[in-house]
């Protein structure tokens, strides 16, 4: 699916949440995904997609990309998140690009998978060392993303009718059902 | 005989409300239903009813607009995205709080029947008898034999399902079949039943969920989804029971965006002649006329409506001459209780999303027991499996995370308390005289909080919890316990309370208006005490028993 088509049924999927920009091969460094509150280029905007990527790759499963949880994330940030959460995750996604590059010696969405997934599981560490000083405030940007990456995949159409078994209307209550069963 | 004269009006469309038009219209009566909110009709606006999870623009969490827009609705699980549409619009209808009141309304056609959650429980004895024996508020005028008829009534046309336990404390009542327990629940029971033998009980929910097919609803299908309405009507609710029983006799007439602003009271008779209607979405003055009215409007806002009426006679309105109009707010306490891990059954789970959990009927308190408190509370639970979305230890990225987010994780047991408040006089509802709503009229303000009995009350509720959880096997048990509020339980009660004596309570033995002997208060208002069981059905009982009551002595020619 080309990227186009990818947000356009995106669009379709979350109720027109992204508007489609007149060019998308305009490369001004304007994010392609439209958002209200949040202000992101386009830089920005494929760091936080290589991320959710990163969190959640492609397998023999579709990926967060695929599913388009990066646009999820988006959403969930511009529209379910304070002005204070918002300035953290901008300030943080600034330290995390830095940060990254440092380590990387290229920005964060150039990576190979090899890369990333070893400085964002340096980052994983950091969450569970009680000494790790979040100065600025990457981590706070990185649970962001992590937690309605998650949230987002968990809910998404493909987990929950692919994945685990979700019907709509069960009819019945097995309180015993067996639980390999409960997984497709 | 001019068309806004009807023999029965009935103000508010909410649980009782549409119990009174049932009751009324089946007994003959050309009733007319005034319901402020807007219309919802049944299967075909519960527009979220067919939704899955995924088609909810944010999944069903909330969005700082949604947070900004209901300051008072954001405290609790109520915000959500799947069903904001039957909330209580915030900036429209406001309401002062003196000290912190959660007040969670539904200003719709079904009012919160569309969005309760169904827990289903007779009183006993030991609570119509309670303020009696403590000398506390005022005595019941009623027992446990006036209303038991009146229970049976509610359930077999609601339809209740629920295990006949033979709980002494809570009376069983006639039930559909139960819904099942879980493997988890069952092993949980058996061990509880193990260590407390009699002296604790621990049951399947009594819900009001149908659990075989009833009057042409379907019954449950175990979607969990109750409270954006069913398209199965499988749950009890104004739209898919009593609204449908009352418009079937030919004798209902629903009117939306009817503000109910008071009662018409007639000085000569001593009666009220009608009601004065503000249309919400013209802002034009009605009026109706009937020979009774029932007030439906759920307890603060019953009150609202009294204290709006005969202000040229009792400053204070209708029903204040014995000083407890607006008084005595009650709710049930709740934010406390303990969960925790149970070993094993990895190879079971639940299929199917039941909306019902166990119960734990009240046992403090009771034969002789005296605590530094008095009264009791029960618990609701349940054991759930965890879901998808909790961490995994090591895997924190990357494909084989990704897998393991499928795999469901250990069981959990948690519950909650729900205790009785007292009925405190200062705890008390009036009107702000100082700001008004959306249509000018004047507002509530809320000055109620938990006192001392229930601090205490607080402190067996947390550690009974962790004691009987661990007691019947549950692992690594937590407690929570939080600031007691108010409101919070969703359970108003006490505003306009029955009672034996005009001098300290507003309505007699019949839910009678002492002062206007043809107007009736049959909702949560109408309770002299608090008990901890989950009052709706209670009310559905007090509101039948009222019905039968004023048509018979409208009969007979004493109203
Ligand atoms: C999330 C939730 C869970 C709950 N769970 C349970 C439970 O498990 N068990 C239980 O027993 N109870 C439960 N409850 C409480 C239950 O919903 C209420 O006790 C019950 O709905 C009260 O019925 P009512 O008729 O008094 O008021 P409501 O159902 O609130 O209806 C009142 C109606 O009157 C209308 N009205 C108000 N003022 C006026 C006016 N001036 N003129 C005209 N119309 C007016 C309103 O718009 C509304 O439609 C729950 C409530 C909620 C919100
Ligand atoms: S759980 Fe039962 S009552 Fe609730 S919405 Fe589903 S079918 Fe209806």
């Amino acid at each position: 699916m080309n990227r186009r088509a990818a947000i356009r049924n995106m669009a379709l999927i979350m109720g027109s949440a992204v508007v489609l920009p007149s060019c998308l091969h305009d490369d001004k460094g304007k994010a392609v995904v439209e958002l209200k509150h949040l202000k992101i280029d386009a830089d920005q905007e494929k760091l936080v997609n290589s991320l959710t990527e990163t969190i959640l790759p492609k397998t023999d499963t579709p990926g967060a990309a695929e599913l388009g949880i990066n646009l999820f994330v988006f959403k969930m940030l511009d529209d379910c998140t304070s002005k204070e959460q918002q300035a953290d995750f901008i300030t943080g996604l600034g330290g995390f690009a830095d940060e990254a590059k440092k380590q990387m010696g290229k920005s964060f969405a150039d990576g190979t998978d090899k890369e990333r997934t070893a400085f964002v599981t340096q980052m994983e560490q950091h969450s569970k060392d009680k000494n790790y000083k979040d100065n600025a405030k990457s981590m706070a940007f990185y649970q962001m993303v992590k937690g309605q990456t998650i949230f987002g995949y968990t809910t998404s159409k493909f987990f929950m009718t692919k994945q685990v078994v979700y019907e709509l209307v069960p009819g019945r209550y097995n309180a015993m059902y067996p639980a390999k069963k409960a997984m497709a | 005989m001019s068309n806004n004269t009807y023999d029965a009006i009935v103000i508010g469309s909410g649980i009782s409300g549409g119990w009174a038009a049932k009751e009324l219209t089946e007994k003959g009566l050309k009733t007319i239903m005034l319901e402020r909110g807007k219309n919802i009709e049944h299967i075909k606006d519960y527009v979220n009813a067919n939704k899955g999870p995924w088609e909810f623009e944010h999944r069903g969490g909330r969005t700082q607009k949604m947070i900004e827009d209901y300051p008072v609705l954001k405290r609790d699980y109520p915000l959500n995205e799947t069903n904001l549409d039957y909330w209580t619009n915030e900036k429209e209808s406001p309401y002062t709080e003196i000290k912190r009141f959660d007040w969670f309304r539904g200003y719709h056609m079904g009012g919160r029947s569309l969005m309760w959650g169904r827990q289903s429980y007779r009183w006993h004895d030991t609570d119509f008898e309670a303020n009696l024996k403590d000398g506390i508020g005022t005595d019941w005028p009623i027992r446990y034999k006036d209303l038991a008829p009146w229970y049976s009534h509610a359930e077999k046309f609601a339809g209740i399902s629920g295990n006949r336990d033979g709980v002494p404390i809570l009376p069983d009542g006639d039930f559909m079949p139960p819904m099942d327990m879980n493997i988890v629940e069952k092993d949980v029971q058996k061990r509880f039943k193990d260590f407390y033998k009699d002296a604790r009980h621990f049951i399947i929910g009594r819900t009001a969920n149908i659990t075989v097919p009833h009057n042409n609803r379907t019954n449950c299908q175990y979607r969990n989804k109750c409270w954006l309405g069913c398209p199965f009507g499988a749950y009890f609710s104004t739209q898919s029971a009593t609204l449908p029983a009352a418009m079937a006799t030919g004798n209902l007439t629903v009117r939306p965006w009817s503000i109910v602003t008071k009662i018409l009271y007639d000085k000569d008779t001593k009666k009220a002649k009608g009601v004065e209607v503000l249309d919400a979405e013209t802002n034009k003055t009605y009026e109706f006329y009937a020979k009774i009215v029932f007030v439906n409007a759920s307890a603060l806002n019953s009150a609202w409506v009294l204290m709006n009426s005969a202000t040229d006679v009792w400053e204070g309105g209708l029903g204040s001459s014995s000083g407890e109009l607006g008084h005595n707010v009650m709710d049930h306490h709740l934010g406390v209780g303990a969960g925790g891990r149970i070993e094993g059954f990895e190879d079971k789970y639940t299929f199917g999303r039941r909306a019902n959990g166990i119960y734990i009927p009240r046992y403090r308190n009771l034969n002789g027991e005296k605590r530094d408190y008095i009264r009791g509370f029960g618990y609701q639970g349940g054991g759930s499996r965890e879901g998808w979305s909790r961490d995994i230890a090591e895997l924190n990225i990357g494909g084989s995370f990704k897998d393991a987010l499928s795999e469901p994780g250990s069981w959990n047991f948690g519950m909650g308390g729900f205790g009785e408040t007292l009925p405190y006089h200062e705890n008390r509802a009036y009107l702000d005289k100082t700001k008004k709503d959306k249509w000018g009229l004047p507002i509530l303000a809320i000055d109620a909080e938990c006192k001392d009995n229930e601090r205490k009350m607080r402190i067996d509720m947390m550690n009974d919890a962790k004691e009987m959880l661990e007691n019947a096997g549950v692992k690594d048990v937590n407690t929570y316990t939080s600031e007691p509020v108010l409101g919070r339980g969703i359970h108003e009660m006490g505003t306009a309370r029955m009672g034996r004596d005009p001098k300290s309570s507003v309505l007699n033995e019949w839910n009678q208006v002492w002062d206007a002997k043809n107007v009736f208060v049959t909702d949560g208002a109408a309770m002299a005490s608090a008990a901890c069981q989950n009052p709706s059905l209670t009310y559905m009982a007090l509101t039948a028993r009222a019905a039968d009551y004023a048509v018979k002595e409208l009969k007979k020619g004493n109203i």
